[in-house]
């Protein structure tokens, strides 16, 4: 487990040294953190250490008082609208629009992110996912939350976008639900897509993270690669999971 | 297709698949549809009556045998203004100040006096027209399709979704207006058309027509971007449809109804009984030209005499009889005027507050335009009561002339003559004719109220894009 994370010249999400907050109350606190392309990293932290926060500062809702945010190389500071056209976000209560398909939900954002809406496109993304073609077809109100969640990845895959932000992606699945969507998270790996995940899932995370980081405080404070920790040591990660929590002593 | 493009069909899609949405527009469009029809039945049932009664008027007043040209005086006469097809649209004052007058010797109309004037607007409220569907239930339509547009997107998610497509504030804030300043076309065209055509039965002429319906197209686009600045900022939906009604009820029935009585109790009127008292009173201080003692009527006769050369009212070439019914019309008209006048001239300073009032409600300044512009506000209805005042004068003072001039002195004080004069001076004598304000001064009085929809436009739209500009930080 190393301390933080090193610099990596293929990452394509990058926070360096970045300070952020609401007001005078600092939530990020010179934290660093890199994603590569085809890699999914699990942030991991107690409510309030920062994880929602690191998320509006990657996609530019929210400006870093100081440090560096770049996605696919374009500097989210200085031009978030360009560098949300490299990045997925899938929110945790998965938004979509309730009275549109999931055919037209990928139709009508592919077209607001400047993308083809191509039927081949949005049916191979749908496809993708695992969607059911019985289900493409029907209004999102009658969706589960898994079936959201696919429909909401699917727009990841149609847009073909390098960064997918997740936030408490797996909160309110069901075990096959959770399952389905790890496996989509490898489809998604395999397909080179570098994958921020926040969560607060640490079982989930050693099942399909590559990495798994420790937020406290603003700070990432552990970093525990699969490669060095081949099945992740859940005791260890469990341990540094409750040091990260605000109140307690690492 | 541009992004503000592809956001407004979206909305306009949301809207046509939220059955409630949909039922709403239609129980509007027929409601604007029974108001249109009922509003023209109204108007050719009234029309017709006032034709069959102007008609009988002027027949029962020419069929009048030969008489005492001051009998006919006394007989007076009625003149209806004939009715505006534009009041099928927007009635105005119309149905409440009344659209007849008695003409009659020594006096004047009472409807000069009347205080009906003073309420119009409390009394209007809740009329089924098309210019009340345009003016209150439209803009509470459009807050119940709108409300949502951007708070609802907000709090279900969808709003950071777009963001993150590359959606830019401006385009989200814009598409929204866009799609809601389209419903809001399609609640216009009902009544648009009626306009149209009514206009074109009227003709209003284009350039009435078109301030109407731009005065029209600039309200309902104040409350587009009012709807879709106060879904901007709201949290939720439910805070937005709160927020909205409560500026709906503000600004579409607490203002209109309460900014009258305001006005009338800064600029107050004198009601009819207290007018009657003071003209009453002033009449008697005035003289008696029956009163061989009246100091007034004494010098008139002096000065009459003086001005033939003679010393008895016997000796004139003219019947004085018929030169006292004269001077006694002359200064009974001259007070009475000088009422109208102050009457007329404190209801203009009541209007001008209101037209102040309008800077702060737009629907009073929609109302200034709608009912200007269609003919049916007070200035329209004080040129009839001018008109029929100036029609009564001339027709009286004729009859007074014909008895100073078509009876002798000595023939009028005979009581055993019957005095008689031809019918053919009344019959000849040519009918009222109401001659409604010229185009331009109607565009003129309705400029200002245009004006200030105009700079509530404007400051909205300024409003709107600087809060879109800011739309991400709501992402914070």
């Amino acid at each position: 487990m190393t301390e933080m994370q090193q610099g990596d010249q293929s990452a394509i999400l990058r926070l360096k040294a970045v300070s952020a907050g609401y007001g005078r109350r600092t939530i990020l606190n010179d934290l660093s953190l890199e994603v590569s392309r085809g890699e999914i990293f699990a942030l991991l932290g107690g409510n309030g250490a920062g994880k929602s926060t690191t998320l509006r500062v990657l996609l530019g809702f929210l400006k870093p008082s100081a440090g560096e945010v770049t996605l696919a190389g374009q500097d989210v500071v200085a031009d978030p609208a360009a560098a949300r056209a490299h990045v997925a976000y899938v929110a945790e209560n998965v938004a979509l629009y309730e009275h549109l398909s999931a055919r037209e939900n990928l139709a009508y954002l592919l077209t607001l992110a400047g993308v083809t809406a191509e039927a081949s496109r949005i049916e191979g993304a749908l496809e993708a996912v695992g969607l059911g073609v019985a289900a493409r077809g029907q209004r999102l109100s009658g969706y589960s939350k898994g079936m959201r969640q696919k429909t909401a990845i699917a727009l990841a895959v149609a847009r073909e976008v390098p960064v997918l932000l997740l936030d408490e992606p797996t909160s309110g699945l069901d075990p096959r639900a959770i399952s389905e969507f790890h496996d989509l998270l490898d489809v998604l790996r395999a397909r080179g897509t570098a994958i921020l995940m926040v969560t607060h899932d640490l079982l989930g995370a050693t099942q399909v993270a590559d990495r798994i980081g420790f937020l406290s405080e603003g700070r990432l404070t552990q970093v525990a690669d699969k490669s060095e920790d081949r099945s992740f040591d859940i005791n260890r990660l469990y341990q540094a999971y409750q040091t990260a929590q605000p109140g307690q002593v690492a | 297709m541009s992004r503000v493009l592809t956001i407004a069909l979206n909305e306009g899609r949301a809207l046509l698949r939220n059955r409630t949405a949909v039922i709403s527009a239609a129980l509007f469009l027929l409601l604007s549809l029974m108001a249109i029809l009922n509003a023209w039945d109204q108007f050719r049932y009234a029309q017709g009556l006032r034709q069959t009664y102007q008609s009988e008027a002027n027949q029962t007043f020419d069929a009048q045998p030969d008489r005492h040209p001051h009998r006919m005086v006394h007989y007076g006469h009625f003149v209806f203004r004939p009715l505006n097809p534009m009041a099928a649209f927007d009635p105005g004052v119309d149905a409440f100040t009344g659209q007849m007058l008695y003409l009659e010797g020594h006096r004047q109309n009472s409807a000069n006096f009347s205080d009906t004037r003073q309420n119009t607007s409390l009394v209007r409220f809740g009329q089924l027209t098309p210019a009340f569907c345009l003016q209150v239930l439209a803009p509470l339509l459009l807050i119940f399709l709108g409300f949502g547009v951007i708070a609802r997107e907000r709090e279900n998610g969808t709003l950071v979704l777009c963001l993150t497509q590359g959606v830019t504030g401006p385009q989200m804030f814009w598409g929204k207006a866009l799609c809601l300043a389209v419903v809001a076309g399609l609640i216009l065209l009902p009544a648009l058309v009626s306009l149209g055509w009514l206009a074109t039965q009227a003709m209003l002429g284009w350039g009435l027509t078109l301030a109407i319906l731009t005065g029209y197209v600039l309200y309902l686009l104040i409350w587009t971007m009012g709807i879709v600045l106060v879904s901007r900022f709201a949290r939720r939906g439910r805070e937005a449809l709160l927020g909205l009604i409560a500026l709906w009820a503000f600004f579409c029935v607490f203002v209109p109804r309460i900014a009258p009585d305001l006005i009338a109790h800064a600029r107050p009127l004198l009601t009819q009984m207290e007018t009657d008292i003071r003209i009453h009173k002033e009449l008697k201080a005035m003289g008696d030209s029956h009163n061989p003692d009246d100091p007034y009527f004494n010098a008139f006769r002096q000065k009459v005499l003086k001005s033939y050369g003679v010393s008895r009212v016997e000796d004139l070439p003219v019947n004085y009889k018929g030169l006292l019914a004269l001077e006694g019309e002359r200064m009974t008209s001259a007070l009475f005027k000088a009422y109208a006048d102050r009457n007329f001239g404190q209801q203009h300073a009541q209007t001008r507050l209101m037209d102040g009032v309008g800077l702060l409600a737009p629907v009073l300044a929609v109302q200034r335009v709608s009912m200007s512009g269609a003919g049916t506000d007070l200035s329209a209805y004080q040129a009839f009561l001018e008109q029929g005042e100036a029609y009564r004068f001339g027709l009286v003072q004729h009859l007074n002339q014909l008895q100073a001039t078509a009876l002798t002195y000595a023939d009028d004080t005979n009581k055993a003559r019957e005095n008689r004069i031809s019918h053919d001076h009344w019959t000849n004598y040519p009918d009222f004719v109401f001659r409604p304000p010229a185009m331009a001064e109607r565009l003129e009085r309705l400029s200002p109220a245009l004006g200030v929809l105009a700079l509530w436009c404007g400051v909205l739209l300024g409003l709107g894009q600087w809060s879109a500009l800011r739309l991400e930080r709501l992402m914070k």
